[in-house]
């Protein structure tokens, strides 16, 4: 039996959050995120930034009727990372399938 | 929410990206505005192409139709500003996004060609097989059954035009709108009303 090893970019409450919550949207404003984990505004923005250095998040900054808008993304890599974190969970639940 | 992983358990991570995942799903973004403003826009042409031609007063009762260009100018006003307000964008909202641009296109190009050969008796009832086709692919998108009912009913109205005369095929028109978008974009309304409502107050 052997547990695979969870990526630490993911395994922390709020990048887990996002990625989860991006992973069901197109695309979705930093509002909207904020809104949907409960995070606060500083603390959310750092966890994008690390997603985003990890390559798992596209960050497009704009401005919207003279507002600065934030619009997140998930990449390729980041989905390729969720699903690889999901499967990894799932010998820690399921340890008996790996046998 | 914090960032520490240290207490996150696998089963942790689990409910969380399940809790995450319904969060982004649940949302209920379509508020039935544009069914209702091209249902009772077309129910009312149909209605009036058909009272204008019983009556005999116009050279042209066709005119009427020209209040859709209104319309569509409208439409695209309204979705820009929509557009700038959505703080997320979906795949089911794009892919519907699409299905009712090519039913936009594909009737210009019917338009074009009835127009082209003079067989305009027919372009009702190919508007109503047309009108079937975005409304039931809008339902299956949106696991919204008034919708693929109301899309059906549409490609059975446009088989029963077949055998009447075509000032009576502007009837069915008005019959398959109240079906397809009237009905089903109030059941919508209502739908997007209590769900913002409900979220409201639980903020």
């Amino acid at each position: 039996m052997e547990f695979k090893e969870l990526d630490p970019i993911l395994h922390s409450q709020l990048r887990l959050a996002v990625v989860s919550l991006l992973i069901s949207v197109r695309e979705a404003e930093f509002t909207f995120l904020k809104e949907k984990t409960n995070a606060t505004a500083g603390n959310l923005s750092v966890q994008i930034n690390k997603l985003k250095d990890a390559g798992y998040l596209e960050v497009i900054k704009q401005f919207n009727n003279n507002y600065p808008q934030t619009i997140c993304k998930i990449t390729k890599k980041g989905i390729d990372a969720f699903e690889e974190y999901v499967k990894a969970l799932q010998t820690y639940m399921n340890p008996n399938d790996q046998q | 929410m914090n960032t520490q992983d240290q207490n996150l358990s696998p089963a942790d991570s689990l409910l969380l990206i399940n809790n995450m995942i319904n969060q982004a799903k649940n949302r209920f973004s379509e508020n039935g505005f544009l069914y209702l403003l091209w249902g009772w826009l077309i129910f009312f042409c149909a209605i009036g192409h058909f009272v204008l031609i019983k009556l005999d007063l116009f050279k042209h009762p066709e005119i009427i139709w020209a209040s859709c260009w209104l319309a569509v100018i409208y439409q695209i006003f309204y979705l820009t500003k929509r557009s700038k307000k959505e703080t997320v964008k979906t795949y089911s909202e794009n892919i519907i996004g699409f299905v009712w641009m090519s039913f936009g296109i594909t009737m210009g190009i019917i338009s074009f060609i009835v127009g082209k050969t003079n067989n305009w008796e027919l372009i009702n009832s190919l508007l109503l097989m047309l009108y079937g086709t975005p409304t039931f692919l809008s339902g299956v998108v949106m696991r919204f059954k008034p919708l693929k009912v109301g899309g059906i009913i549409c490609w059975v109205l446009a088989v029963v035009s077949a055998y009447l005369l075509p000032i009576y095929v502007l009837l069915l028109l008005a019959v398959a709108v109240i079906a397809a978008w009237i009905i089903p974009g109030y059941i919508l309304r209502r739908k997007y009303l209590l769900e913002n409502n409900a979220e409201m107050k639980s903020t």
